[in-house]
């Protein structure tokens, strides 16, 4: 008999071949599944309709969202009742004021009321438009993936008007910056 | 990383088995072993990987809401709240058709959370119950509870108030109370 070594050992890279299969199937299968899990995906389609969408600001004034067509677009679906929604946005200031030169533009829509909206953003010194939607622009976000209609809701949108993600929940500051990085 | 592991430990047990015929059906046995417990390892670490983006609930199964009728003038709302989601004490609104309230409800106290935007808030966890004390009820009247209610989920994401209705009937005076029912959401098409 040879060394039980010399045996066992095609089945040990057997083995270990076989696990990585499994695990890089599973990994795709599952991977890809919770990625997008609670959002419909929309990544590559037309945001045109979002392009269409006229809502009032703190003043009251009407600001269609196409006029930020052309530029790397971030729409933030927010509340201040919203906890995960306030934490989230000090970082979209840093990035606005940092990529704004570069053609990056966020735009946030407030499922909320004027008061409210304008203290928190006195408060956080937001420096990007925010726009007053009321629960309707819930509905506004479920035509955009958010099946939950849960906030925060982010959409990005490219130069042409693609959408290029969509995030339900707390989007991860390097995540944000790769994905804008790669649009500017 | 782990997808090594049932390997190595392939090989342990490997290096206890005799030699010879036994030993190499055995080897095999264990290879294949290996190859399930690999499969399950995997299929472990992939599911924690998307436990890091779990699939969050529809609210009206995040929070699910149940009424029961007590007496010919009390009704008791619950909500089950899932865990890892919670609702905000100060957002929860009851109104009961046609009979009304007989005085604002005596909500449970929650667990005190300091909000740096709006002070100092109240959660509840688990479940919450309150008694709804009617007038204007009597024995046999169907009543149509409406709760409204706001929450979050621990993963990171707020729902809008949400309305959740239940109608139910008062039993008579000295009657059993009914039995709860639950307010069960129509889904608008198998993928929401």
């Amino acid at each position: 008999m040879t060394s039980p070594f010399a045996t066992r050992r095609p089945l040990v890279w057997a083995t270990m071949a076989l696990a990585a299969v499994i695990a890089l199937g599973a990994g795709l299968y599952f991977g890809g599944f919770a990625d997008r899990g609670n959002v419909t995906d929309l990544r590559g389609k037309e945001a045109g309709a979002l392009f269409g969408v006229a809502l009032p600001d703190a003043k009251g004034r009407e600001q269609s969202i196409g006029q930020w067509k052309g530029k790397v677009l971030v729409v933030n679906f927010w509340a201040t009742w919203c906890v995960p929604c306030r934490e989230e946005m000090p970082e979209f200031v840093k990035v606005q004021q940092e990529l704004g030169p570069r053609g990056l533009q966020f735009v946030g829509i407030a499922i909320d009321d004027v008061p409210k909206v304008e203290a928190f953003a006195a408060e956080l010194g937001l420096n990007y438009p925010v726009l007053i939607g009321g629960y309707g622009a819930i509905e506004l976000s479920r035509t955009f993936g958010n099946r939950l209609g849960a906030l925060p809701f982010t959409i990005i949108v490219d130069r042409a008007g693609r959408i290029s993600h969509t995030q339900l929940g707390p989007i991860k500051d390097a995540q944000l910056r790769t994905i804008v990085s790669q649009l500017l | 990383m782990r997808i090594v592991r049932p390997s190595s430990r392939a090989r342990l047990a490997h290096g206890t088995l005799p030699a010879g015929r036994v030993g190499a059906e055995l080897m095999l046995k264990s290879s294949i072993a290996g190859i399930l417990t690999s499969a399950v390892v995997a299929l472990t670490f992939c599911s924690g990987v998307a436990a890091a983006e779990p699939k969050l609930l529809e609210p009206e199964r995040a929070f699910a809401l149940s009424v029961q009728a007590i007496d010919e003038k009390s009704v008791e709302v619950r909500f089950v709240i899932a865990q890892g989601y919670y609702l905000y004490r100060e957002k929860m609104k009851f109104a009961v058709e046609p009979a009304a309230l007989a005085s604002a409800p005596l909500l449970p106290p929650g667990v005190v959370k300091d909000d740096p935007f709006f002070g100092t808030v109240e959660t509840y966890r688990g479940l919450f119950a309150v008694r709804l004390p009617l007038v204007g009820a009597e024995p046999g009247l169907k009543v149509t509870v409406k709760a409204e209610s706001q929450g979050c989920a621990d993963a990171g994401v707020c729902y809008p108030p949400q309305v959740q209705s239940v109608t139910v009937a008062l039993p008579a005076p000295g009657g059993r109370p009914g039995a709860p029912v639950a307010a069960t959401p129509a889904k608008k098409s198998w993928f929401n």
